[in-house]
């Protein structure tokens, strides 16, 4: 692991906050960690293109960028006092953020936590093609088609990890493809 | 080195003292919020004071403070008020910030109360210089209103309060957007009410940006003894114990003299500190290895230090 990698905190509910939510790119929250009496963004659907009904204090959103698209318009709507805790991917936890941010949201506010799949975002870094859910150490870009090692730097402002050519040196020269970001996490 | 151009008064008690460089040349450029040390020449010792720039962040051909006569001074504003005159040389020490705007915010709510509006006349000039957000309240007692009221000149974004029951702090926080950041500056007892309400407001502490003042206040005297020195000082009831490692010419590390920077801890090998700062944590102040010389003084006669 590479010093920049961001370290990311255990799920918890911060006491000091007036108003709380919970935003997932998960369908729901695992039992143990699941906050019925707080307000919970997930995502989850019926059927194609269809977000499943809200329940309780849940509200379901067909897709992340669904659920993206709705975040900003309620942070301005929100006042001092706000928490906002981000649980899923990596990518999702900074799309969240950079959202936040933008809103007004900073340090001792938002709160991530890395859950479920290991799986990357990936920048080419060569034509700026982001790559979703990358399982394997190298990725064909499907962009430009450059055969793409996926580095352990990952950019916060991107949500992405950095993807570079492998085979620089001697074209076609590629590495053997191994599926490394797939395990689920907790 | 800074010659006394002008002083004026505001009233009564608060005068504007504008220094302009002795040799003809310019202050550094200094950013809102930022003090300045007045090395202040008394009969019989010098005063260091901070005092907060109230001239126009950047501008370099003068700097401005505005001293507020204290009712119990050590001698500092005392002798500012009483003796100086214009044409005066006064050492002041290079500008530093430890009260910067931050200008991620999308809004800015100052809050003040008596003196402490100091910074935020600098604040006033940077904001609107660039059009940013921001709402003022300020606190003063009804006597000292008309010099506020010239000094800040109320706009629908500038309220002057005479009286605790306009300033609705606990509703003034709660209704801020996510980007609003909130600065205080006034005495003691003005920070920890709206510190107190901003906590229970859920304010977090990164966008709460405060700035105490009044220093160091005299005590019971003690002996400071320096371990590496070998050398024991004695700190007298009306001087702090940095002033009294200055007297001794030992050439101690400091900046803000209010306790909240944190240059000048000094490492604690024997006697109990009594902290009166800022910037220590509980837990570092509980464990009374390290004290900070310009506010904190002792509860043993006698405190051993690594110097």
């Amino acid at each position: 692991m590479i010093k920049s990698r961001p370290i990311y905190t255990p799920f918890q509910i911060d006491p000091a906050g007036r108003t709380h939510l919970v935003a997932t790119d998960l369908a729901k929250l695992p039992d143990h960690i699941a906050t019925p009496e707080i307000e919970t963004w997930t995502v989850e659907t019926i059927a194609p293109g269809i977000a499943a009904p809200a329940g309780g204090m849940t509200r379901a959103f067909r897709s992340v960028p669904d659920l993206l698209s709705h975040l900003s318009h309620r942070l301005s709507r929100e006042a001092a006092g706000f928490r906002l805790y981000a649980l899923g991917k990596e990518a999702f936890l900074w799309d969240i953020m950079n959202i936040a941010r933008a809103a007004g949201l900073g340090s001792g506010e938002v709160f991530l936590t890395q859950l479920g799949s290991l799986k990357r975002r990936v920048y080419c870094t060569h034509c700026k093609t982001m790559v979703e859910d990358v399982a394997t150490n190298i990725v064909t870009c499907p962009g430009c088609g450059a055969h793409l090692f996926v580095r352990d730097h990952f950019s916060r402002r991107l949500a992405a990890f950095m993807g570079v050519m492998v085979d620089a040196e001697v074209p076609g020269e590629v590495p053997p493809v191994e599926e490394v970001y797939a395990a689920w996490h907790e | 080195m800074a010659r006394i151009k002008n002083i004026i008064a505001l009233s009564p008690t608060i005068k504007r003292i504008i220094f302009e460089p002795a040799d003809g040349n310019l202050f550094p450029p200094a950013a809102a919020g930022a003090h300045v040390i007045v090395s202040i020449p008394g009969p019989t010792r010098v005063w260091k004071n901070a005092y907060s720039l109230v001239s126009k962040p950047g501008k370099r051909a003068q700097y401005e403070i505005i001293v507020r006569r204290v009712t119990h001074s050590r001698g500092g504003s005392a002798w500012l008020h009483d003796h100086a005159e214009i044409g005066q040389m006064i050492d002041l020490s290079l500008p530093a910030n430890l009260f910067p705007i931050d200008w991620l915010a999308g809004k800015h709510l100052l809050l003040s109360a008596g003196i402490g509006v100091t910074p935020f006349l600098a604040y006033l000039a940077a904001l609107k210089d660039v059009g940013a957000a921001f709402e003022l309240h300020h606190a003063c007692k009804l006597s000292e209103a008309p010099a506020f009221e010239a000094l800040l000149r109320p706009s629908p974004h500038i309220t002057l309060h005479t009286s605790r029951n306009t300033l609705n702090v606990t509703e003034l926080l709660a209704r801020q957007k996510l980007n609003t950041h909130l600065y205080v500056c006034g005495p003691a007892s003005f920070m920890d009410t709206v510190t107190e309400a901003a906590t229970r407001a859920g304010w977090p502490s990164a966008k709460l940006h405060t700035e105490s003042f009044g220093g160091a206040t005299g005590g019971a005297p003690f002996k400071a003894r320096l371990a590496r020195a070998g050398i024991t000082i004695n700190v007298g009831p009306e001087e702090s114990l940095l002033e009294a490692l200055e007297a001794a010419g030992i050439n101690a590390p400091c900046l803000c003299r209010g306790g909240a920077c944190g240059e000048c801890e000094l490492p604690v090998l024997g006697g109990i500190p009594d902290h009166h700062d800022h910037f220590l944590s509980d837990a570092k102040r509980a464990a009374n290895n390290a004290i900070m010389a310009c506010v904190s003084r002792a509860k043993t006669p006698e405190l051993i230090l690594d110097l």
